[in-house]
């Protein structure tokens, strides 16, 4: 009788099998061969891919990228959902109508929309220098400077974020009690000391959440650096997930780009838990 | 303090006017500057639907109020210079005891000295001064609670402090020293203090004034014992007291109420007795098991006894009705057939259910 219960717990460890377990453990073991164009097939060369992958400059430069792209565009989208969120979060007039539009970037295809917004930024035909021209500012070099780049890929991506942030940040508010506001508001606090005093400590386990969240899915960036720059000009918005592409699937690198990818899964595993564990100790305190 | 004086207020939450619309039906008010009111009262009965419009939290789809000489009606919570405490404590979980009680001066722009001493002096009132340094959210419930009553007793110009059924997430040894705690306060600084609850106990021992609240009216007020001696409704009488007032259907008969063929004397005047039908109303506390037949002595029957500790409830089956007898745990408790004694001073008359006054 007592063996039954793993039979029901069979199909569900099948699949995760299928698609976690194994596919993780025939990444080892291909990062340990030199499977490629020239030697199509497994082979045993140790950890010599893991001592290239140590002194690949491209790989750590891309890596040095994503976290800065990864950690700038989160908190701007944490700042920009929060404030759209206590925006809506009150009765305004069209509060629907609001919490509606804030949500259309979410609802769209992140693919599609970068395909858009290379378009918005192309430097002749684009209608953002052509907008800026209007004012009399020159064009901007959106997506052929370094930094600019940069940038263009930063706004598309918070574009496409906010409004996650904004969905998580609002539900947080609306499922606060109303109690401390009013306790807040009887004591004769402003909006400001409202907000530092009451709000925001009430917000901080969901602040947390939806930061882990976005940090982690923000680490995965790809589809919008492959479409708006392949990862120029040169290297400029070159990140990690993208190099690994272009190591694995491009230069058919199959053994190299895979113990990239095991480096790349163990950076992010331990950075991720620091950076949950520091946000928790921080915003939340010894609460948690 | 403040008098606080309600005209004509009512509240509909759907914004109709008939009868069955309001949440609080349209009623004056008037609460005096340095006394404690209670209201008292089931769920849905209006009760926190009044706290919430003295406190601004609600504003009412009728009437005017008025702390002293001023209309607050269309003021914000924050401008009616009100302390409230809530159901559920409320601190600010990231300060400090003393920073939370200092949090409405800072707002205030005090100077920080004289925020100290108010702080110091409000925090040995509460038994909270060694405890000052340490996170507020560390606290017990009860703690907390005070904290909530300490950040509306710093300041010096509060117009009333209301208060919405705070004991009720206090574990009970802690209720009795937070209760006591809060007298002690309520005495000391004569506020004016409005206080929700549905337990009557709370209610009899906290307030000067008793408002008893049902389907959105004002049913009776009045000081406790009042209310206990001569509730004004049969509602009011299975609603003070515990346990409840016995009520027995009877008979006006000239000058007595009958009561299973048996006629009652009452200390009503002959011609107050409503003829016809009408309700006996008794406390347990005052009827008494007697050995002899004589003047309003039934025949009765022990039903069962519940051991309350300090005093048993007896059950006892009379003509045909069930009354419950409240005896001191010294006395004896009869078992089987016994004899049952109705003070005539203690007999209240109830015809549909509203007193028969007794003058």
């Amino acid at each position: 009788m007592r063996g039954q219960k793993y039979i029901f717990l069979l199909p569900g460890l099948l699949v995760l099998l299928a698609i976690i377990l194994f596919p993780l453990l025939f990444t080892i073991r291909v990062s340990l061969s030199a499977w490629g164009v020239s030697q199509p097939g497994l082979n045993w060369i140790g950890i010599e891919n893991y001592v290239g992958v140590l002194r690949d400059q491209r790989f750590w430069q891309a890596m040095v990228r994503l976290g800065f792209l990864a950690v700038g565009t989160v908190i701007i989208e944490y700042v920009l959902g929060f404030s759209m969120a206590l925006l809506v979060w009150r009765d305004i007039r069209f509060r629907r109508v609001f919490r509606v539009l804030f949500l259309v970037p979410m609802m769209t295809t992140p693919v599609i929309m970068a395909v858009i917004w290379r378009t918005i930024f192309h430097e002749s035909l684009g209608p953002a220098n052509d907008l800026l021209g209007r004012i009399g500012i020159a064009p901007v070099p959106w997506l052929t400077n370094e930094t600019m780049a940069m940038v263009s890929v930063m706004i598309v991506e918070i574009w496409l974020w906010t409004p996650f942030m904004f969905l998580l940040l609002l539900s947080g508010l609306l499922s606060q009690p109303r109690e401390p506001f009013l306790a807040a508001a009887i004591d004769g606090a402003g909006p400001v000391r409202t907000f530092f005093n009451v709000t925001f400590p009430l917000m901080a386990p969901i602040s947390v959440s939806a930061l882990v969240i976005r940090l982690i899915e923000a680490s995965k960036i790809m589809e919008t650096v492959y479409v708006l720059t392949s990862g120029g000009p040169g290297t400029a918005t070159e990140t990690a997930s993208y190099y690994i592409y272009i190591r694995g699937l491009r230069d058919f690198e199959i053994g190299y780009a895979s113990s990239l990818s095991i480096t790349y899964l163990i950076i992010m595993i331990v950075a991720l838990t620091i950076i949950a564990k520091v946000l928790v100790r921080t915003m939340i305190g010894k609460q948690a | 303090m403040a008098q606080i004086t309600l005209k004509q207020i009512g509240h509909s939450y759907s914004g109709g006017t008939r009868p069955g619309d309001y949440a609080l039906c349209p009623l004056d008010m008037t609460w005096h500057d340095g006394r404690t009111y209670a209201l008292l009262g089931p769920s849905g009965c209006g009760k926190t639907t009044m706290l919430n419009i003295v406190s601004g939290i609600v504003t009412p789809s009728q009437g005017r109020v008025w702390f002293d000489q001023r209309d607050v009606t269309g003021l914000p919570t924050a401008r009616r210079n009100i302390a409230q405490v809530f159901q559920f404590p409320v601190i600010y979980g990231s300060k400090t005891v003393y920073q939370n009680l200092a949090f409405p001066l800072v707002c205030r722009k005090w100077a920080s000295d004289r925020i100290r001493r108010k702080v110091g002096e409000i925090a040995d009132l509460l038994d909270l001064g060694a405890k000052l340094g340490k996170p507020a959210r560390g606290l017990t419930a009860d703690e907390k609670q005070l904290i909530s009553l300490g950040r509306g007793l710093v300041r010096e110009d509060v117009s009333a402090v209301l208060m919405d059924e705070p004991l009720t997430v206090i574990d009970p040894q802690m209720k009795f020293h937070l209760r006591r705690k809060l007298k002690e306060i309520n005495d000391r600084f004569k506020l004016t203090l409005v206080y929700v609850t549905h337990d009557q106990d709370e209610a009899m021992t906290f307030a000067s004034e008793i408002l008893v609240m049902s389907g959105g009216r004002v049913v009776q007020s009045g000081p406790p014992e009042h209310l206990f001696e001569f509730p004004q409704t049969t509602y009011v009488g299975y609603f003070i007291g515990s346990p409840a007032m016995n009520f027995l259907d009877a008979e006006g008969q000239g000058d007595r109420a009958v009561f299973a063929g048996i006629p009652l004397t009452t200390a009503y005047p002959g011609d107050r007795v409503p003829q016809g039908a009408i309700r006996i109303g008794v406390r347990p506390e005052y009827l008494e098991f007697v050995a002899t037949a004589g003047e309003n002595v039934l025949a009765a029957m022990v039903v069962d006894v519940q051991d309350h500790g300090g005093v048993r409830i007896v059950e006892v089956e009379v003509g045909g009705a069930r009354v419950k007898v409240k005896l001191a745990r010294e006395k004896p408790v009869p078992e089987g057939p016994a004899l049952l004694r109705l003070p005539p001073g203690k007999i209240r008359l109830y015809r549909d259910g509203e007193l028969v006054p007794l003058d």
